[in-house]
């Protein structure tokens, strides 16, 4: 499969990549891993006439624990090396989880936060999981900045509310409170290499190990044109001691949230008995994880 | 516009004028003579295509040559040394880990990406680093089973090839 | 194991290294000076009238040397059975799915082809397209051919016995039905094919093919040219399993731009041409009924079957044919009844794929076996061991089973599972499933009606003696026919293994109608065999004669000569064979004269000894019309037991555990054949479980890319507790019958009856995702 004719552009800075935004904007794509770009100019679906290429710039890669407040995750970062960081695994568990279940780990060690967020599939793995987390991504343009919570970045299928002129540099995160534990769960048919049905994430907080619930988020993707939060089955744990029925309720509850289509990989009835499920599912490991809350070294 | 890129392949430099359009796939096996690097879907879906750049096994098929620039590669060609199979191809051949062949350069590369990270790893280990490359003839067994005996240290580096 | 030399061993395979090592070239590897890229000009709509094509523009666009349509190639008809030659090359009048060929370009490099491809302009009166092979069978359905009218490619009725007095005779009559849905091979290289006319108008075209030998045919008749005027080279393959064993427009085309530009010229399908291209498996309707005694004593089969063929015939006749054959064993009947319809539809044409049109008939059946057998109580492996057939039953519909180790089969898997500490006492959500099944060991006839050999070998020893040499027009695929040759070759003569090399897969070499049908151990075994024995007798004869004894009484083995058992007086022809290699520092050495010695003796008294071996079958089969179809030399059977875990809650199927006995008359590489038995699994598995073409409303695939289309990754799929079974076929080389394609047979039915164990549901529909499954699951609870 051939790849359509473009002008390449391979910034060494992130001021000189932002300057190429603000004058090409609209005629160019951004080039991170290449997994999703490149696919999709191959199919003819995306023709941009410049591509700029992230990979020289320095400083979009890191992943940076803020002192016990939080992280920065480089827009940059591979889901290879976010599915491999022990703080993420511990602190931010729904984000190294769904990283760990994105494509393939030949994709993997290309795909990048930053692309999965920005391209915005509603089936992607890791919106829901950042919107659990709370995240706020960080837009930067020539002239300005900006952060965006992740709650608010989507529109619909390919499309967020990044500018042509801006650029992704990082996703930031602020450390859950004590007796916190998440979840990402994913269904599909095979278990590698697939595009999900449906996928939840979940966050839970407990005021003590086997206290009621003081905090849940619980958001899912592949069920809606963009990523979606389930607030309502949120507020039905919220206040109230865990247990199986609570969360069979919750989950009663997210289908409401959710508008599932029916297309050749299953049915909207299908999809919708699975948030149900699913959402139980992933708030009972998220509990697990809470009560097995340590606190760091 | 073609520009000049420089690569290491197998431990070689080379020189090339690339289109940006070309990916890493394309230039390996028609400009650099690697034949051994397969094309079997061009999206990333099968695995045939792997070749580990800069350490880490990827779907090469979906990188631009233009990205690869300054970039170690290695290929199924730069495995044996001094035409001696490294033991991972001694494995998949005495343990009848291939029948087309067709998957075999990136599968065994994927399992060498594998092994030096983790050198001990377990079975769930090897499926899920092979999980990204198809196999059609196999059903994987005799696959895992190869990367077992290499991983064991049954294969010593030099063997005929 | 100690009866042999060679065969039965674990041999590491002659092209691993190779493969391993990338040096393997496929036919995507080549490349020739001066070569040409050529594209095809596809359908984009499912049906419809041709009414004008310009390829002026697309003539003039620099680069492009030549365009080609229907007008250029000529209308000469093609398929695969004669009976049935409904294709031309390109189109003409009218397009019959989405893909069908319009027209080809050559042209200096492909963006430039693909390019030229975007300026011929094709004008279309699009007609009513039909999808469904029962609405396509239905009055009033859209034409697709139009000497087929209801679209009916093919129908096939038999009956053996009386069915209406045998049903009439039973205890219990029970009916089930299976939909399958279209699939694809998926083998992970695409055709390709590289096409280069000398200048004596020598066509030699390098192609990823099964068949060379019906490549060439086909190309030399749709192309005009005379058949010693094509040589098919096979190259290394990257995979078959049935859609490559027939010749491709991409092959004509290669061949009719090399001739037209006089440049050699490379095409390739893409992955999603692939889909495009198909003649994989059809769909298949099964809908049948297994009368049976209370004891559980099988009697009569009613089967239907309908098949959805897409836009041409392709293997079709055969598939519909093989879905009734093939059930006339391993179980023993005393009538059967088959109607079977294949209809024609505006969808890619499907063809033969793996155990092909037998596959669904023996899931279907399969699970109607487990059906009975549960409401007559009884252990549905029970009630198989009760029934099978054994070694010199003859099947109803007159299919010889010369050799059939299904008993065995079936006794190990059942051991080797655990059979009776799980069934009936494994925990919801677990359950365990059995099913057997048979397959030919090669067609019984040629595709096209012919009193040819089957496989033609020669073995030409060097002339100092040190290398067998296999020449052989059939076609490693993958699959390791190359190996067994060589291994049986060495076999036969009493040399090692590493003195013999095979050259195969070029139609220059001799005849061989390669690998489809899972013939070649068998018949290319056979020719090996006997060319190696022709070699040895010439060689025997002349050593005989030099050292005055009977030629009955030498032995050759691992390459060291023996007479009367014992080491015999050779002085004199080592010395002659030491002056004829003066300077050599490594001369044959030891107690015993060598084969290479000998063989350099036989060359000087004979000049090249070769060795010709042919293999053509018996006449087979009953007089019944279609009764050739499902006729072999031989069977090779099978039987499996699986284990699964269904997430009760979502509907995911998890195999766990698969145990499988294959009766493979005689193992000539047991790797190979482990390697053949796991690898036919995961394929049953995948079809089981994940795999689907599907279709929009306008007859264009929705999931033409290896993401979409779902074969098992090293993640779904389980180890195989692969069991080995030698009936010793009679009629096989060294006793060697097929396992390629019948090790599938099993695999989908034993599947769906650890499915059915594990929550009760019978499945009626492939393939079991999730959600086919959970809403099964749903609608039983509803029942209770």
């Amino acid at each position: 499969m051939l790849l359509p004719r473009f002008e390449y552009h391979e910034p060494t800075t992130l001021e000189e990549a932002l300057k190429l935004l603000s004058e090409l904007g609209g005629n160019a794509k951004v080039l991170a891993g290449g997994t999703d770009l490149l696919v999709r100019m191959k199919q003819k679906i995306d023709r941009p006439a410049h591509v700029i290429s992230l990979a020289r710039i320095p400083g979009l890669k890191e992943v940076t624990p803020r002192n016990g407040h939080g992280i920065s995750v480089g827009a940059g970062a591979s889901a290879a090396a976010l599915s491999r960081h022990e703080l993420l695994w511990d602190r931010f568990t729904p984000l190294a989880s769904a990283s760990s279940r994105l494509g393939s780990p030949l994709i993997r060690n290309r795909a990048t936060i930053g692309g999965n967020l920005v391209n915005a599939r509603p089936a992607a793995d890791m919106p829901p999981a950042c919107m659990v987390l709370n995240a706020t991504v960080k837009l930067k343009s020539r002239s300005d900045e900006r952060d965006v919570p992740v709650a608010e970045f989507f529109r619909g299928p390919g499309e967020t509310v990044i500018e042509p002129n801006e650029l992704m540099v990082s996703v930031n995160m602020e450390t859950p409170p004590p007796w916190t534990g998440g979840a990402y769960f994913k269904l599909a048919a095979r278990k590698s290499l697939e595009i999900s049905l449906v996928n939840v994430a979940a966050l839970i907080t407990l005021k003590s190990s086997n206290g009621a619930i003081v905090d849940a988020k619980i958001a899912l993707s592949a069920v809606a044109p963009t990523p979606v939060r389930a607030y309502a089955a949120e507020q039905v744990l919220i206040g109230n001691k865990p247990s199986d029925k609570l969360f069979q309720k919750a989950g009663e509850t997210g289908v409401g949230m959710c508008s599932p289509i029916t297309d050749h990989r299953g049915t909207m009835e299908y999809r919708c008995m699975m948030i149900e499920v699913l959402t139980k599912r992933c708030l009972s490991m998220a509990l697990e994880s809470a009560r097995s809350w340590k606190p760091l070294k | 516009m073609k520009r000049i890129i420089q690569l290491t392949v197998n431990g070689e430099l080379a020189e090339v004028a690339v289109d940006p359009n070309r990916t890493l796939l394309q230039v390996l096996r028609e400009d650099l003579g690697l034949t051994g690097t397969k094309h079997g879907c061009g999206l990333g879906d099968c695995g045939a295509c792997t070749v580990i750049l800069d350490g880490q096994p990827v779907n090469s098929c979906l990188v631009l040559a233009v990205q690869a620039n300054g970039s170690d590669v290695l290929t199924i060609e730069g495995l044996a040394e001094n035409g001696k199979l490294h033991p991972l191809q001694q494995a998949f051949v005495e343990k009848g880990a291939i029948q087309c062949g067709f998957c075999s350069p990136g599968m065994i590369l994927s399992a060498k990406a594998l092994l030096d990270q983790n050198p001990k790893p377990t079975e769930k280990d090897i499926r899920m680093a092979l999980s990204g490359n198809l196999c059609r003839c196999t059903g994987y067994q005799k696959i895992v089973e190869a990367v077992q005996a290499a991983a064991n240290g049954e294969y010593m580096q030099g063997g005929d090839s | 194991m100690g009866e042999f030399n060679v065969i039965s061993t674990r041999a590491p395979r002659l092209d691993a290294a190779a493969k391993a090592t990338g040096k393997a070239k496929y036919a995507d590897d080549f490349s020739m000076p001066g070569m040409l890229h050529g594209a095809i000009l596809q359908s984009p709509i499912a049906h419809g009238k041709i009414l004008n094509i310009d390829i002026s523009r697309a003539r003039r666009l620099p680069g492009v040397k030549a365009v080609m349509t229907a007008k250029e190639a000529g209308l000469v008809k093609y398929g695969v059975s004669p009976a049935r030659y409904d294709e031309t090359l390109y189109a003409y009048e009218k397009v019959r799915y989405v893909g069908d060929e319009v027209a080809a370009v050559a042209a200096v490099d492909l963006a430039t082809a693909l390019e030229a491809l975007q300026l011929i302009k094709v004008d279309y009166e699009e007609l009513p397209a039909v999808f469904d092979m029962f609405e396509a069978m239905k009055e009033g359905a859209p034409l697709i051919h139009d000497e087929f009218p209801g679209n009916l490619t093919a129908e096939v009725h038999q009956e053996f016995g009386d069915t209406e007095a045998a049903m009439a005779e039973c205890d219990l009559i029970v009916d089930h039905t299976l939909l399958n849905k279209r699939q694809d091979a998926a083998f992970i290289e695409p055709h390709c094919c590289l096409a280069n006319f000398d200048l004596d108008g020598k066509l030699t075209l390098q192609t990823s093919t099964q068949v060379p030998h019906y490549v060439m045919r086909t190309v030399a008749m749709v192309l005009r040219i005379p058949v010693g005027n094509v040589r098919v080279v096979k190259p290394y393959v990257g995979g078959g399993f049935g859609p490559k064993a027939e010749a491709t427009p991409l092959e004509m085309s290669a061949a009719l731009l090399a001739r037209e530009t006089g440049k050699p010229v490379k095409m390739n399908y893409s992955r999603e041409q692939v889909f495009l291209h198909s003649r994989a498996r059809h769909q298949f309707y099964a809908e049948m009924s297994l009368g049976v005694k209370k004891d559980g004593t099988m009697v009569a089969v009613r089967n239907k079957a309908v098949l959805d063929g897409g836009a041409y015939t392709s293997f079709g006749i055969a598939t519909v044919y093989y879905s009734g054959s093939l059930l006339g064993g391993p179980y023993k009947l005393k009538a059967m009844k088959y109607d079977g319809m294949r209809a024609y539809t505006n969808k890619p044409a499907c063809g033969a794929q793996r155990g092909h049109g037998g596959v669904i008939h023996r899931a279907a059946f399969e699970q109607l076996v487990d059906r009975t057998a549960q409401q007559l109580g009884l252990d549905p492996l029970e009630m198989r061991l009760k029934n099978i057939m054994a070694t010199g039953d003859v099947t109803i519909n007159e299919l010889d089973m010369s050799s059939l180790g299904m008993k065995e089969c079936l006794e190990s898997v059942r051991d080797g599972s655990g059979w009776y500490k799980k069934k009936g006492k494994l925990p919801k959500g677990k359950g365990i499933g059995s099913a057997c099944g048979f397959f030919v060991s090669g067609a019984g006839y040629p595709i096209y009606r012919s009193d040819t050999y089957h496989a033609t070998v020669m073995v030409k020893l060097s002339e100092d003696g040190g290398i067998v040499n296999i020449l052989s027009g059939s076609a490693e695929i993958g699959q390791g026919s190359d190996t067994m040759m060589a291994m049986i070759a060495a076999e036969a003569l009493g040399v090692p293994l590493d003195c013999v090399r095979v050259v195969s897969g070029d139609t220059d070499l001799t005849v061989d109608l390669g690998a489809y049908s899972s013939r070649q151990t068998l018949m290319t075994g056979h020719a090996v065999k006997e060319a190696a024995e022709h070699a040895r007798a010439q060689v025997v004869e002349v050593l005989a004669d030099m050292m005055k004894c009977d030629p009955a009484s030498i032995t050759i083995r691992e390459g060291k000569l023996l007479f009367d058992g014992g080491p015999g007086k050779f002085d004199e022809i080592r010395k002659t064979y030491m002056k004829e290699h003066r300077g050599w520092t490594d001369p044959p050495s030891g107690d015993y004269l060598t084969f290479k010695e000998a063989a350099r003796m036989a060359y000087l008294a004979k000049g090249t000894i070769v060795g010709t071996g042919k293999y053509k079958p018996p006449k087979l089969g009953g007089s019944y019309k279609g009764a050739a179809v499902g006729t072999s030399p031989a069977y090779g059977c099978s039987a499996q037991v699986v284990e699964v875990t269904v997430d009760m809650e979502t509907g995911e199927v998890t195999v766990d555990a698969m145990t499988d006995a294959h009766d493979c008359g005689r193992a000539i590489n047991r790797t190979q054949v482990e390697g053949q038995m796991q690898g036919s699994l995961s394929m049953g598995l995948g079809e089981c479980l994940f795999e689907e073409v599907k279709f929009d409303s306008r007859g264009r695939i929705l999931n033409a890319s290896l993401g979409e289309y779902k074969i098992p990754t090293a993640l779904d799929m389980p180890n195989v507790n692969t069991i080995i079974v030698e009936s010793n076929e009679p009629k096989g080389p060294f006793g060697a019958k097929e396992v390629g394609e019948g090790a599938i047979m099993p695999t989908i039915p034993a599947i769906l009856n650890a499915i059915y164990d594990a929550t009760g549901v019978r499945i009626t529909e492939l393939p079991v995702s999730p959600e086919r499954l959970y809403m099964g699951m749903k609608a039983k609870k509803k029942e209770k």
